[in-house]
This record gives structure tokens, C-alpha cells and sequence, in this order.
């Protein structure tokens, strides 16, 4: 397997693929992979989804959600401007006045429906291409993790789908990939290609979306299934067993044997019992064994300046991994996947059982295992609306996770808006419940501000780049989780806080220290005042805010609304309002003065907790 | 709601954890370490210095690749398994003999290891080689977390409760949070903060007792001490509060009064906590830092040694201990990346050329600061891997090797007992994923010793010492 990576990574000569047939070969869309048939449950989703949103103007049956608290949230409306951008802003990037208004006119579950249902805009593939960073030129892109950071960048603050790229978002922080460290041709397009197939999978079907995963290009080199050999008794080489270890560990099943709320299941001497040995591991570790990255119909080109480096085209990175080693970069004599038994978690491969008939077997089993449902809702609700959700919220999430009411198991759209829709986030006590909530996540933070405000950017590029220092920038960036761990874990714990005193959990204090919350401060002073915007590129235009910049009271209410669902408090209102009074400024004052009152009532509501504690 | 419960849960928790601590028996060790809880005089007065630095090597490092085989016949065991090239050549996961020959760790005094092995630092730790032949370095082979001592046929055992295991073994978060404190994930108090807390009344700032120079880890995290972070630059100050705000004073003011205030919201109240806590102590920590001269250059010749950055201000905090208020340290610095399922050959190294420059500088560090016997440095790591390959990568194992090094070290020797190199003995539990022959209990009271810890406060430190044979393994002297 280090063949094929020093091929793509090193700058020495590569050996020319022959031109052979498979260049004739029109190669699937990175849309619609290889295996997926015309007849996939997906699609079928994708079908009845429309149907749905068709009828569900009339308030009509929606599937996906069984009779019990959603069948009463439906009919549900925001009683205010504050609880409608309390439920939106958990849903979706940003809000605005006028999707506030919407909301309160349709009710929750409409909207939502209608957000679910709207159609994916531009791809991050199709936006690098636009920017023409899918040349081979003299700035090797190809061997650059900028254009990446450019595409999440414009991903996120750009374009509608502001809900279907929230749950992307979170789940990018469940099937964690990083682009740090992606060190092969075309990353940039790679991380594109994995955050197109969130994008398309976040309201598709949980086994879809794990297969898709499972063979994505970049996940293949982050987790090692890319070129994971089969065993070799004559040198005593073993499968690599990271990827089947986390694909139990974080994707599926966890380490303890659940109940259906999320909590372990007590077992012999009342300890937690563990869901798999490493003998699981090193058995479901054949089962990964015999992908490489598909070159069908690749055509190489030389670098610029070189007269050796053969770049491939960049179609490699946005095609499943597949184990027909015929279309691999550097074709083996024979296929590399294990011919032996594979026994795990009570399933069992038989001998000689081919790559693709294997890995349905094994994700079946992953898939229908019953922690799956408990495991994945519980972090998506943490991610979504409260670290400390009740045992009977998760379990409620967790069985439309079981069955959607139609008998679908997995039915991703179903369990997103259980999480959004259920009495418990949708109840007035979570915002007056000092338990309730989560810690807003930093790159939310940076992503939100942008959309509330019109950022642009004037290179076109998105330029905001890596902000993973904690010390000057947000000490978290998109798609670029220091490990498959994501930033933070889902069970830490503060050390001598409110929180662990009161036995909560905190995910997002694992980001929360004392140069981070210094750092971030910083950054977004700079990023919201700064005349040039960040790094020269990326400025907000606050023109809704200008124009009501005159009345200190009116623009704090208002950045209020927009950025904390109205919950600073009358107290930290007036703080804020009272500096914002500083500066003098009348109708007729000059554009920049204004922009110093907003400024500040931006900055100080981003700075207060009240704020930073999503509730 | 439940806020005003507070006290009244903590103490419960005191109460459960002590009923806990009950039951596990007259014999347990948790017994004794009831003695150390809340009393905080464990070091006598005085003016010395000690500072223990944790370096974490995040990922799980490939000590089969840190320290090499060198001696011909293990050499050639090591290189089979491994896919070495014929005639000692390089292949697979195996560096070339050859390579190996600049950086042997020869025991002047000589010692025997486990069949006659003889060990080589990876080929780019030159430094650290030269630093063992000056007795200032040592390795302590295969440790790791263990609750009692564990043979392969009780590890074997499906008698859990005579035989108890560390919980979610190879498991990266897990065993990282192990090996900082005993506990898997979830854990809020680590033998770096343990021992912090025992020296809290020795500081007359006690905040400066536990500081971490990397991100928030449980290692450092006491029943009473805070792990409080610096960056490799230092404290940060908020420029907002320092100078106006967008050219306003009263926004200034009301930045401040934002960031500090309290509040009723158990989040926002911990959140403000720590913001306060980040203001108030950058003051201290600047004034201090910006007295401090220090010539040993950190820099490498080539590029950034984000390692050594750390330990670059690990080393200032140190030389600022007087103006700080302290008198016991203990620090955390990490690299990460060593996670090398796949490309091992060709990452390895780089992480090994890594740490061994930052740790050398840092020794250089303390020598130009005369505290060189008064600081020790530590490697810790998620696990050890397999001696097995994958082809060009190894897995995630359990015990490890790791490294000691400063004045009060009593180096240019081998601690612990070397593993055999064998897939199949019975010092590992499968692929050589070590069967750990020392525990971390074990090394940590080791360093609690030297640190000043008394003996009967070591199992509130190392909670399951008293399951072994010693808790002072001698590489402190």
C-alpha cells in the first residue's frame, strides 16, 4: 500500500498509466456512485421525499415521523420571533427576518420539510472546479489543503441549504474525516468529494451513507482501507485493523453494550459489558482488506516544470474505493482481499466470500446491531440542540432511528427531524433550564456571523483558511478534526466545573481553555471590524444593521434575535447597549461611525456567554 | 435548579466515592489513599524546585521503531516479523541494521536484558543517544496501564473480577485517558493533577501548579488543582480589554464585564470561569515571562519543532518560577501523529527526529538554567503498537517503552523488563501487543517520589500501587 500513496505524494517519476479502453470508459458521477442502483432505498428516500414535500403545505401525513410528540409538533408554530429563531438556529446555519417570519407563518415541521426538501445547490467539487482549482498549473493545487479550506468555507457561508448543510456539518463530526494530513493528489478535491456526500446523504439512509463512507476516497486514506493488504503467513503481514476498530468504535456501535436511551447495559457484577473483543477487530479487519483507489479512465499530466511528475486527473478522489484491483493505479497480479473466515459480533463471513459480498455482511451486521440507533442519535442531539439530553429523548429519537413509522430503519430524515422536532427542544423550559443547551461550537460561531451579516469575499475565494490555532483564531476549523476522535468527545467532562459537579457532560468545553477563550475573542474582533475583513478577503456588510444602527436599543434587540435567539438577558442587553451608546451617531452620520456601533453590539453579544451557550 | 444542590452533590459524590473506596477492601491501596484527600501538607517547606514535564505522544507510538533491536539475532527475529531486507537490510517496516549502529544504547556498567538483547534508538535520536551516555536519559521498557499484575494466563482469564483488566483497552481516547488517570473516558482527575493537588499549599500561587502548554487534557486535572493553559507564545491577552474596543473605552468595560460576570446557566457560568480565570492570570504570567532571558534556541535548522515550541515556554515558566509563586510544577506538552497504521517508514522518523530535538533542548534549556537536576521529562503515549505489520504500519497494542530524561535521572540504563521478540511469548497478548511488565501506577509513584509525595500519599496519586511489588522503580535515584 505504499506504492500507490508515494506514487500520488512524491515529486520522482511515476510510471505513465497506459492508455488502455477504460479512458473510453465515461466514469460515474460523482453524484451517483458506481453501486448504487437506480432501485437504493436512497433514492427511493429522495423519491418519497418529494412527495412529501409536495403535500405537506396542506399540512398532510409526513412520513418518516410516528404518531407521538412529532405528530403534535407539526401543527406547531412559533409563539414568538425568539422561539422561532431558537429552533432554527439549531437547525440551520443562520437565520434571518425573513425566514422568522416564515416560520411563524407555517409552522416548525412545515418549514423544516421545506428546508429538507429544497434542492442541493452548487457541490464543493463543482465550486473548486468554477474556481479553476482543478487545473494542473504552476500553483500545484493539487498537492495544496487551501482549496479545501476555500471550498468549506464558501460551502458554509455561501447558498442556501442552510439546514441540510448544518446536519452535514454535525455529521462530519461523527464520520470524522481531516483534511490535515490528506497527503496525496487532489486533497483538496477530495475533502470536497466527502463533504458533497454528507451534503447528499444527510436526509438519505443511514447504510447508505456508511457504505458511502466506507469506500470514500479520502476516508479510505484517513482510516488505511485505501491499499489495506490481506495477510501474508509467509511474512506474518496482517490486515491494518483501524479502519474495522473505528468504524465500530465511532461510526456504529461504540464500546459498551446500549440500552435503547444510550445508557450501558449493566451486565454480569453490574459492570458494562463491552460490544467486541480485538479478535472482532482483527476478524472484521479482512473484511477491509483488497481497496485501492479507482483509476478508471485516469489521465495522467505532467506538473508544471516537470518532465517526470505524471499528475492523475482528479477523478480518482470523487469515485468509491473498489476492490476490482484491475482498476487500481498499479494493478496487482491477483486480488488483495482476504480469502479467510471472518468472525465478529456474532456474524460470520465465510471463507473465499468476495470483497463486495463481504462488505455487505459486515455492514448489515454493523447497521442493525441495536446500539446503532441510541449510539448515533444521542451525539446528533448533543451536536444539534443539548449536551445532556433526558434518557427518554434519546430513546425516542433513537426508536424512529429503529423505524421511521414505515418500517425503514435508518431513514436519516426521520431521526434529523425527531431531534429538531421532540417536546424536549422544542419545550419553553430550555430556556430557563440552567442545564439545557450546549456550548456554541467556534466554526459555528465564524459560520453564522458570516451568513448573518452578508459576508463576501472579494477574491472570490473564501480566503478565511485553517483556524485551528487556539491562540489567534478559533482553535477549531471545519472538516479539519485533529483526529477520527472529531474535536471534542461526546462523554468529557470539565474538571472542576459547575458541570461536573452537577454530572453533566460538556463536549465542546474540551475546546475551552484559557488561551481559547482569549484567541477567540481576538479573532472575531479582528474578523468584525477590521476594514479589510479577514485576511484581506472576507468582510460582512451589515446593511440591515446600519440602517438601524441610530437606535442603540433596536440594533442590540435585533443581533440579538439573529445571533442568540433573543436570550441575552435585560442585564447584558443593557451592558451592551450602554457601549454601544458611546458612540454618538444620528441618521445623518457618517457610514463609519454607524459601523462602530455595530461593531461593537456584534462583537460584545459574540462575547457573552449568554450567547456562547446555544439554548 | 439543581445549582443550588451543588454542595450537596459534591458531598455525595465525597460520600459514594468513599463508600467505594470502603469496599474495595482493608487490603486495597484506595484505603490509605483516603489518608492524602484533603490534606494538603505533602512537601515540607522550604524553598526547592521540582517540575515533572509530561510529553504525551498522542496517537500511540510505535516504540518498536523507538528503540530497535540492535544485537544481531534479535535484530534478525525483529526484521522477519517486521519485513526487513535480506542481509539486514532495510524492508517493510524495518530500518537497516546499519543505520542503527550511531545510536546503540550501550549500559557502561553493562546489564542483561531479556535474550541478550541490545537496543538502538531510532537512527535520528542522536541526541537523546548522547544524553543516555551522559546518564542523564533512560528507557523504561513495557509499561502500561495495569490494575494488578497480570500474567498472560490471567489476562486469559474469563475470571474478571480476580483478574482485572484496564477497561476498553486499545482504544486511542480511552487509553489515553488511562494512562493520564487510571480511568477511561470521562475521567475528571489525572496523577499529574493529583499530585498538583497535594502541592497546592506549597505554591503561594497555586493556579501555576498544573499548566499544560497543549489543549485541554485530564492529566493535569486534580480533585482541587486546575489545569491551566498557555500557549507556546504564552498567555494570551484579550486586546479588546487591554486597549479600547473599535476606539471605545466603555466598550472596553463592557467586553470585560461580558467575559467575567457570573451567571445561573451551569454552562455559562463554567464558561465565564474560565475566561475570568484567563484574564486575571495573563497579567501575572506576561509580567513574569517578560523578565525572563533564555539563550537555548528552540528553533531547528529546518522548519517548525511544534514541540519544542511548547517546551520553549515550558522552560520560561520555569525560569519565571519565582515571580510566579511556585515550587512545584507540574507541566504537559504533546506531539501528535503517531498514529502509523499506514507510511510508518516514511513518518516515523520525522516524529522521531522531532522529539528527540525538542527534548534535548529542553534538557539544554535547563542546564543554561541550572535547574537541570531539579526537572524531569517524561514520554507517555495512548499505547504501544503491535510488533506484527500490516505491510507498512503497525496497530494499536498496550504496553510500551517510554523515556526518562534530566539531571535526576539516573539514566544510561534500561528500567523495566524487556519483551521478548516474538509473536507468540508470553509477555503479549497477540501480534506483540505487549502484556505490560510495569504499570503506570508504577512509573507515576516513581515520579510522585522524587516529586516529594510521602509514601502514604502515593495511592491517592497512583491509585492501584499497593497491587505491586514496588513503588519506587529507582530511575529517580
Amino acid at each position: 500500500m505504499v506504492l500507490e500513496t508515494l506514487a500520488l505524494q512524491d515529486s520522482g517519476a511515476v510510471e505513465a498509466e497506459p492508455g488502455d479502453m477504460r479512458q473510453n470508459v465515461e466514469p460515474p458521477t460523482a453524484k451517483q456512485s458506481s453501486r448504487s442502483g437506480p432501485v437504493s432505498p436512497s433514492n427511493l428516500a429522495v423519491a418519497a421525499l418529494a412527495l412529501t414535500t409536495a403535500a405537506c403545505g396542506g399540512g398532510g401525513t409526513s412520513s418518516g415521523t410516528p404518531p407521538g410528540p412529532g405528530s403534535t409538533a407539526q401543527a406547531r408554530k412559533p409563539q414568538s420571533d425568539a422561539e422561532a429563531a431558537q429552533f432554527i438556529l439549531r437547525a440551520s446555519l443562520s437565520v434571518s427576518t425573513a425566514e422568522i417570519a416564515n416560520i411563524k407563518s407555517v409552522g416548525f415541521e412545515p418549514w423544516l420539510d421545506a428546508q429538507i426538501g429544497a434542492q442541493i445547490g452548487q457541490t464543493g467539487i463543482a465550486w473548486l472546479a468554477s474556481r479553476g482549482f482543478d487545473q494542473v498549473t504552476a500553483a500545484n493545487y493539487f498537492d495544496n489543503e487551501y482549496p479545501g479550506d476555500y471550498m468549506i468555507w464558501n460551502q458554509l457561508m455561501t447558498g442556501s441549504n442552510g439546514v441540510r448543510k448544518r446536519i452535514a456539518l454535525a455529521l462530519s463530526e461523527y464520520f470524522v474525516v481531516s483534511l490535515t494530513g490528506l497527503n496525496f493528489a487532489w486533497r483538496s478535491q477530495a475533502i470536497a468529494h466527502y463533504w458533497d456526500q454528507l451534503n447528499a446523504r444527510a436526509f438519505g439512509n443511514f447504510r447508505e451513507l456508511l457504505e458511502d463512507i466506507t469506500l470514500n476516497p479520502a476516508m479510505g486514506y484517513f482510516l488505511n482501507t485505501q491499499g489495506n493488504r490481506k495477510e501474508d503467513t509467509r511474512t506474518g503481514r496482517q490486515p491494518d485493523e483501524n479502519y474495522a476498530r473505528e468504524v465500530m468504535q465511532l461510526f456504529t456501535i461504540g464500546l459498551y453494550q446500549l440500552n435503547g436511551d444510550g445508557t450501558p447495559k449493566a451486565g454480569a457484577n453490574g459492570q458494562p459489558t463491552e460490544t467486541y473483543t480485538n479478535d472482532d477487530v482483527t476478524n472484521l479487519a479482512r473484511v477491509f482488506t483488497g481497496y485501492d483507489w479507482d483509476f478508471t479512465g485516469n489521465v495522467d499530466t505532467l506538473a508544471v516544470g516537470s518532465t517526470t511528475r505524471k499528475i492523475p486527473g482528479t477523478g480518482y478522489v470523487t469515485k468509491a474505493m473498489t476492490s476490482d484491483f484491475t482498476k487500481w493505479r498499479s494493478p496487482p497480479s491477483s486480488s488483495q482481499h482476504s480469502a479467510l473466515a471472518a468472525t465478529f459480533l456474532g456474524t460470520s463471513v465465510p471463507a473465499n466470500t468476495d470483497a463486495t459480498a463481504a462488505l455487505k455482511i459486515a455492514l448489515d451486521a454493523l447497521f442493525n446491531h441495536s446500539n446503532v440507533g441510541p449510539f448515533f442519535a444521542r451525539q446528533m442531539i448533543q451536536r444539534l440542540v443539548t449536551s445532556n439530553p433526558s434518557a427518554a429523548y434519546v430513546t425516542r429519537v433513537a426508536n424512529v432511528f429503529n423505524n421511521n413509522g414505515t418500517g425503514q430503519r435508518g431513514d436519516l430524515r426521520a431521526v434529523f427531524k425527531a431531534i429538531l422536532l421532540d417536546d424536549e427542544a422544542l419545550a419553553p423550559a430550555t430556556r430557563t433550564d440552567p442545564r439545557f443547551g450546549k456550548i456554541r461550537e467556534p466554526m459555528v460561531r465564524l459560520v453564522q456571523w458570516g451568513r448573518t451579516f452578508g459576508a463576501l469575499s472579494t477574491s472570490g475565494n473564501w480566503n478565511i483558511g485553517n483556524v485551528s490555532d487556539s491562540a489567534s483564531r478559533l482553535g477549531q476549523s471545519p472538516l479539519r478534526s485533529p483526529s477520527v476522535f472529531n474535536f471534542f468527545r461526546p462523554g468529557y467532562v470539565p474538571s472542576n466545573t459547575m458541570a461536573s459537579a452537577n454530572g453533566l457532560v460538556a463536549p465542546e468545553f474540551q475546546l475551552v481553555n484559557e488561551t481559547s477563550t482569549s484567541g477567540y475573542v481576538n479573532y472575531m474582533t479582528t474578523a468584525i471590524g477590521s476594514a479589510n475583513g479577514i485576511n484581506n478577503d472576507v468582510k460582512a456588510q451589515y446593511s440591515a444593521e446600519l440602517a438601524i444602527a441610530p437606535d442603540a436599543a433596536a440594533l442590540v434587540d435585533h443581533v440579538s434575535l439573529l445571533m442568540a435567539a433573543a436570550q441575552l438577558s435585560d442585564s447584558t442587553k443593557a451592558v451592551i447597549r450602554q457601549a454601544v451608546e458611546d458612540v454618538v451617531v444620528t441618521a445623518s452620520s457618517p457610514d463609519s461611525e454607524k459601523l462602530r456601533r455595530v461593531y461593537l453590539a456584534v462583537l460584545l453579544v459574540m462575547a457573552s456567554a449568554e450567547y456562547l451557550v446555544q439554548k | 435548579m439543581h445549582i443550588g444542590k451543588l454542595n450537596e452533590i459534591s458531598r455525595r459524590a465525597f460520600l459514594h466515592r468513599s463508600s467505594q473506596l470502603a469496599a474495595a477492601g482493608a487490603a486495597s491501596s484506595w484505603a490509605m489513599g483516603l489518608a492524602g484527600i484533603g490534606e494538603a501538607a505533602a512537601f515540607s517547606p522550604g524553598t526547592d524546585y521540582k517540575a515533572l514535564v509530561c510529553i504525551f505522544l498522542y496517537g500511540g507510538n510505535d516504540h518498536n521503531s523507538m528503540l530497535v533491536p540492535f544485537d544481531s539475532a534479535n535484530y534478525d527475529l525483529y526484521s522477519a516479523i517486521r519485513g526487513g531486507g535480506p542481509g539486514q537490510t532495510a524492508g517493510g517496516i524495518t530500518p537497516a541494521r546499519a543505520s542503527l549502529a550511531a545510536t546503540v544504547l550501550a549500559p557502561p556498567q553493562g546489564q542483561v536484558l531479556t535474550n541478550d538483547i541490545q537496543y538502538a534508538l531510532a537512527p535520528q535520536m542522536t541526541r537523546l543517544k548522547a544524553r543516555f551516555d551522559q546518564g542523564a536519559m533512560a528507557p523504561m521498557l513495557n509499561v502500561g496501564p495495569l490494575i494488578v499484575p497480570l500474567t498472560l494466563d490471567q489476562y486469559k482469564s474469563s475470571n474478571l473480577v480476580a483478574n482485572p483488566r484496564p477497561a476498553k483497552l486499545f482504544s486511542h481516547n480511552d487509553q489515553q485517558s488511562t494512562w493520564q488517570s487510571s480511568k477511561p473516558e470521562g475521567a475528571t482527575d489525572g496523577w499529574g493533577g493529583r499530585m498538583g493537588d497535594l502541592a497546592l499549599s506549597s505554591n503561594s500561587n497555586a493556579l501555576f501548579t498544573c499548566i499544560s502548554a497543549t489543549g485541554n487534557a485530564v492529566m493535569l486535572s486534580g480533585t482541587q488543582a486546575l489545569s491551566y493553559q498557555v500557549s507556546s507564545g504564552g498567555a494570551i491577552a484579550v486586546n479588546g480589554i487591554k486597549r479600547s474596543l473599535y476606539g471605545s473605552s466603555k466598550g472596553s468595560a463592557a467586553l470585560n464585564t461580558l467575559m467575567t460576570q457570573a451567571h445561573t446557566h451551569v454552562l455559562e457560568s463554567d464558561y465565564n470561569t474560565v475566561a475570568k480565570r484567563s484574564i486575571d492570570a495573563e497579567g501575572v504570567v506576561s509580567a513574569a515571562l517578560s523578565q525572563v532571558s533564555l539563550a537555548t534556541s528552540f528553533a531547528p535548522a529546518v522548519g517548525r519543532n511544534r514541540l519544542a515550541e511548547q517546551l520553549s515556554i515550558v522552560a520560561q515558566l520555569i525560569a519565571a518560577r519565582q515571580p510566579l509563586g511556585v515550587r512545584r510544577q507540574v507541566f504537559m506538552v504533546s506531539l501528535g501523529g503517531f498514529d502509523t497504521h499506514d507510511r510508518l517508514p516514511q513518518d516515523h522518523p520525522g516524529l522521531m527526529d522531532t522529539l528527540d530535538f525538542a527534548m534535548d533542548a529542553f534538557y539544554r534549556a535547563t542546564l543554561e538554567l541550572g535547574v537541570a537536576d531539579k526537572v524531569t521529562t517524561f514520554t507517555a503515549s495512548d499505547f504501544g503498537r503491535t510488533l506484527a505489520s500490516n505491510g507498512d504500519g503497525s496497530d494499536h497494542g498496550w504496553g510500551s517503552h517510554h523515556l526518562v530524561m534530566g539531571g535526576a535521572v539516573a539514566g544510561g540504563r534500561y528500567y523495566g523488563t524487556a519483551p521478548q521478540i516474538s509473536l507468540n511469548s508470553n509477555d503479549q497478548v497477540g501480534q506483540g501487543r505487549l502484556l505490560p511488565t510495569t504499570s503506570v501506577d508504577q512509573y507515576a509513584a516513581t515520579m510522585a517520589t522524587w516529586f516529594g509525595v510521602a509514601p502514604s500519599e502515593l495511592p491517592s496519586v497512583a491509585p492501584n500501587i499497593g497491587r505491586f511489588a514496588t513503588s519506587n522503580l529507582g530511575f529517580l535515584g
